[in-house]
C-alpha cells in the first residue's frame, strides 16, 4: 500500500521546523521531499542595514549553537577588507573557541542521537557532559551561547588563565573517552539501531556537496582546518578522521573521533599560546571596496562568508553565509531511500542538521 | 596543465584570472554557466554556493559561483542584466536549494528546470529582496 506521510514542520523526533514528506510502500520509504523556511528570519537582507561592529552581534545570532564560528567566518572576510591581521595570541584564542564549541556541538548531537536511539541514560550522560564544556566557555567569554569573542582585528577577551583551561580540557577529554565513546563505539545498542541505515554514496556525496563529518563518513577527505588553514591551524597537527561506510554509524564514529583530535588541538593550543596583545586595539577601520570571501570548519562542516562592502561605507553591500546544514539537509532525501519508516528520525538527525542556520 | 589554464581552455576565455583573498576570479557571460559547471564537474571540483547581488541603478545583478577544488576556491562572476539565466541543476545537483532561493529572493529565474513549492514564503510572491520598502 503507498501512502505518503509529512515529518514535520512541528513533531516530536524534529528538535527545530522542518518538514519531511515522505512516500512509502508499506513500511518502507521510497523518496521524500524536504522543505525549510519555517522560521525564516531575512538575516542576509538584515545584515545590509547594520555597521561594522553591529552585523557582528548579528550574525552571531545566526545559531545558538556555532555562533563562535560564524562571526570567526565573518570577522575574517572583514579582515581582509580591511587589512587589519589579527595578532597571533588572538589566532589561538579562535582556535581554543572553535574547538571547544566543536566539542560541545558534537556532545550535544550525542545526546540527541542518544534519545532518538532509545538510549535515554546517555543522553542524560552527554547533556551533563555538555554543560561541563559551556562552564569552561562561560569562564574564557562570560558567556554560555553567544560569546561575543571575536571581533574585526583579533578577540575581544584574552584567555588569562590557560593553565586553568587546559586542566578542565583534560578532565573532560577523560570523561569523554571513558564514557561516551567506548559505549557509542563498542554498544550493541548504538551498533544495531546506527550500522547500514541511512547509507550516502561517495558518489552522491561529492554529487550534492555535502560538507563536513557527514562528507567525511562517505570517505570525502576534505577538513577546511587543513585543505584551507585559517587562524592557528597551520601551526598545530591532528588528523583528519574519514569513514567509508557512508551510513548512521559511520557519522557517528567520525565525530566521536573527532572528539579525540579537538581534544588534541586544545592541548596544542593551549600549551604554544603565544604571548602579546590579543587584538589590534584602536586600530583605524577603513574597508576597502570590494567582496571578500572566506570560510571555516564549523562543526556540522564547511561554512562560507561572502562579505561584499561599497567604498566609504559604514554598512556591509552584502553578506552572504552558507552554512553546512545548507549543503548537507538536501542529501537526507537520498540517505531515506529505501530506509524504515521507523529509522527515518535518526537518520535525518544524523547530519546533525541546525535548521536555524538553514533558516538564517 | 593547471586547473587554472584548463578552465579557460575549455572555455575558450583570454581574460586573466585575477586572485585575491585566497579566490582565483574569472569572469564569465551568463550564458557560459553551463560550460564552467561542466568543466569543473570534469575536474571534480565541489560546488560551494552562489552570491546573488542586486546591483544599483537598474544595473542587474552580481552573481557569483563558487567551487572548491583541492582546498582552492574559484570564483565565476556573472553580471546579468535582464532576470534570467541557464540552471545547472541537471549538471550540478547540489545548486538546488541555492538557485531555488535567488528564485524566492530576487525573481531570478533559472531556465530549464522546475521549481517545487517555494523554499521560504509556501503561497507568496518571488522576490522579496526586489520590494521597494516605504519609506
Amino acid at each position: 500500500m503507498s501512502y505518503r506521510i509529512p515529518m514535520g514542520p512541528y513533531h516530536p523526533a524534529l528538535e527545530e521546523p522542518y518538514k519531511l514528506e515522505m512516500f512509502c510502500e508499506g513500511e518502507t520509504v521510497c523518496d521524500a521531499r524536504l522543505h525549510i523556511g519555517f522560521n525564516f528570519r531575512g538575516i542576509e537582507h538584515l545584515a545590509e542595514s547594520r555597521n561594522y561592529i553591529q552585523v557582528i552581534a548579528l550574525m552571531e545570532r545566526v545559531c545558538g549553537i556555532c555562533s563562535n564560528i560564524h562571526t570567526l567566518t565573518l570577522c575574517q572576510a572583514m579582515e581582509q577588507l580591511t587589512g587589519l591581521e589579527p595578532p597571533p595570541r588572538a589566532l589561538y584564542i579562535r582556535v581554543i573557541m572553535a574547538e571547544l564549541e566543536r566539542l560541545h556541538s558534537h556532545i550535544l548531537w550525542a545526546g540527541i542521537a542518544s534519545k532518538l536511539m532509545g538510549f535515554k541514560t546517555m543522553f542524560m550522560s552527554c547533556f551533563a557532559l555538555r554543560e561541563k564544556i559551556m562552564d569552561v566557555l562561560q569562564a574564557i567569554s562570560g558567556n554560555r551561547v553567544n560569546y561575543a569573542m571575536n571581533r574585526i582585528g583579533g578577540t575581544n577577551r584574552d584567555i588569562s588563565d590557560p593553565d586553568d583551561i587546559l586542566a578542565a580540557v583534560n578532565k573532560l577529554e577523560s570523561e569523554i573517552t571513558g564514557t561516551v565513546i567506548p559505549i557509542f563505539t563498542t554498544s550493541a545498542t548504538a551498533r544495531l539501531r546506527c550500522a547500514g541505515i541511512g547509507v550516502l554514496t561517495h558518489e552522491r556525496a561529492i554529487a550534492c556537496g555535502v560538507v563536513g563529518p557527514t562528507a567525511r563518513a562517505s570517505g570525502v577527505t576534505q577538513d577546511i582546518r587543513q585543505a584551507a588553514p585559517y587562524a592557528a591551524y597551520p601551526e598545530l597537527d591532528f588528523h583528519v578522521t574519514v569513514e567509508s561506510a557512508g551510513d548512521v554509524r559511520a557519522r557517528l564514529f567520525v565525530r566521536a573521533l573527532e572528539i579525540v583530535q579537538s581534544c588534541r588541538l586544545l592541548r596544542q593550543a593551549l600549551t604554544k599560546i603565544p604571548s602579546g596583545p590579543y587584538n589590534t586595539g584602536d586600530a583605524k577601520i577603513a574597508f576597502a571596496a570590494g567582496t571578500a570571501i572566506s570560510r571555516a570548519e564549523a562543526p556540522r562542516g564547511e561554512i562560507v562568508y561572502s562579505v561584499s562592502w561599497k567604498e566609504n561605507s559604514r554598512t556591509p553591500a552584502r553578506v552572504h553565509v552558507r552554512t553546512p546544514t545548507y549543503a548537507n539537509m538536501p542529501a537526507v532525501r537520498w540517505m531515506v531511500q529505501g530506509a524504515r519508516l521507523a529509522d527515518t528520525p535518526l537518520i535525518q538527525a544524523s547530519i546533525d542538521p541546525c535548521y536555524s542556520c538553514t533558516d538564517r | 596543465m593547471t586547473p587554472l589554464e584548463t578552465i579557460t581552455a575549455d572555455l575558450s576565455i583570454t581574460t586573466p584570472w585575477s586572485s585575491h583573498g585566497g579566490v582565483h576570479w574569472l569572469a564569465v557571460d551568463a550564458s557560459q554557466i553551463r560550460r564552467v559547471a561542466e568543466t569543473m564537474n570534469r575536474l571534480a571540483a565541489r560546488f560551494v554556493t552562489i552570491t546573488a547581488t542586486e546591483l544599483p541603478a537598474s544595473e542587474g545583478f552580481l552573481l557569483e559561483y563558487l567551487w572548491d577544488l583541492d582546498g582552492v576556491l574559484f570564483g565565476f562572476p556573472i553580471h546579468l542584466a535582464g532576470t534570467s539565466l541557464e540552471s545547472i541543476f541537471d549538471i550540478c545537483p547540489a545548486v538546488d536549494w541555492i538557485e531555488r532561493e535567488i528564485h524566492e529572493g530576487f525573481a531570478i529565474d533559472f531556465s530549464g528546470r522546475d521549481y517545487e513549492p517555494l523554499l521560504l514564503r509556501a503561497g507568496d510572491k518571488t522576490g522579496v529582496n526586489l520590494r521597494e520598502v516605504p519609506a
